[in-house]
């Protein structure tokens, strides 16, 4: 419950106060949101089977951001920057779809 | 992967939530457990450990989720878009600047020609219309005003004849007149006199005496054609008819001749 607050809590924040981002961190946000969407979804579903260890789902939060980010830096100074990132939000958004369907049979039991 | 084909394939039944249908899932949990640990860890808030962590990262990725969306929606695109974009997007720009400034030339050319042109025909259809003006005094389709004389000769004994009148134009003429009337019949080019009874014809038409002469033309010089020693006015005057000749700053000359179309002439100028 507390979880959700904090995300809705965020959202709030974002929206109203605004806050300026540094230019250096811009490009890489978009990646690292989608990045921590899928650890949140592998959290949720970890949940759901019993198997939740908020230390694994800390970890797998940052690397997830971290390596992400990581790999769009890489492609930009590589000078293949777009592509590599329709790559990583593909491969994320696989996984994610794959989280979402686990937790789909937990929650509706189909 | 599999996943997600059955997903994307069960397609919108994902909505709606069967009621009873478990024999589906081959899941080796039972399926009640889950929800149950969701319900469980949704309702009695309780503050643990693992709730403060979630909920410090949950926030922070709302937090991106809502700076990301904000920026990319009252911000243009180009706030995110990496620099190799944004230099084709520049290029792109200069390109179309390049093209948008070569059409405006060639606008601006033809707008320019369109005006010459308009103005050039414009010139043309001024000269035109002073050209006819021009030609109809001379053939006698438009009225005429400017200085000239009057010439009266009034003819008590009916002793003028046509041939007079002749020589009365032809002088009339050779003073630089440029719009003659006698009565109400503009003598124009191909004018011919004849003898009437009691009169004289002009084209064909009978005038009689008085013949009152309108000629335009430099009074100057008019006047003393007529009045010359064995001239117009002394010749009269042999025939006792008495030739007047008043000078004045504007005749009006109003008789007006249709305008005859030749049948066969052609301009050969063009």
């Amino acid at each position: 419950m507390i979880a959700v607050l904090g995300l809705v809590v965020g959202v709030v924040v974002g929206l109203f106060v605004r806050p300026e981002v540094p230019a250096v961190v811009e490009p890489y946000l978009p990646i690292a949101v989608v990045a921590a969407l899928d650890a949140v979804f592998g959290g949720l579903r970890a949940m759901l089977d019993g198997i939740f260890v908020d230390k694994v789902f800390v970890v797998s939060f940052l690397s997830n951001v971290v390596v992400a980010a990581l790999i769009v830096f890489l492609g930009d100074k590589l000078g293949v920057g777009a592509q590599l990132s329709t790559g990583v939000v593909v491969v994320l958004g696989i996984r994610i779809f794959s989280n979402a369907a686990a937790i789909r049979r937990h929650v509706f039991r189909a | 992967m599999s996943d997600v084909e059955k997903n994307t394939g069960q397609g919108d039944g994902d909505e709606e939530r069967p009621v009873d249908a478990p024999g589906e899932t081959a899941e080796s949990k039972p399926p009640l457990t889950g929800r149950q640990r969701l319900a469980a860890g949704l309702w009695p808030p309780r503050v643990s450990r693992a709730q403060l962590i979630v909920a410090l990262l949950l926030f922070v990725l709302g937090l991106g989720l809502a700076i990301q969306v904000r920026s990319n929606s009252d911000n243009s695109a180009l706030r995110g878009a990496r620099q190799e974009d944004l230099v084709r997007i520049l290029d792109e720009l200069d390109s179309r600047t390049k093209r948008l400034e070569d059409e405006k030339q060639r606008l601006e050319g033809q707008r320019t020609e369109l005006e010459t042109s308009s103005n050039q025909a414009e010139e043309a259809r001024k000269q035109t219309v002073e050209k006819e003006q021009q030609l109809g005094i001379l053939a006698g389709t438009v009225a005429a005003q400017g200085p000239g004389i009057t010439l009266t000769i009034s003819d008590p004994k009916g002793a003028v004849e046509s041939d007079k009148v002749l020589d009365t134009v032809q002088e009339l003429r050779a003073a630089g007149a440029e719009a003659i009337q006698v009565n109400d019949v503009r003598v124009v080019a191909n004018t011919y006199f004849s003898d009437e009874t009691g009169g004289i014809g002009v084209d064909g038409t009978k005038v009689t005496a008085p013949y009152v002469f309108k000629v335009i033309g430099r009074p100057q010089d008019l006047e003393p054609a007529l009045n010359i020693p064995g001239g117009v006015v002394q010749t009269l005057e042999k025939e006792q008819a008495t030739a007047t000749v008043a000078r004045s700053e504007k005749i009006i000359v109003n008789a007006l001749r249709a305008a005859k179309r030749p049948d066969y002439a052609q301009s050969s100028s063009h």
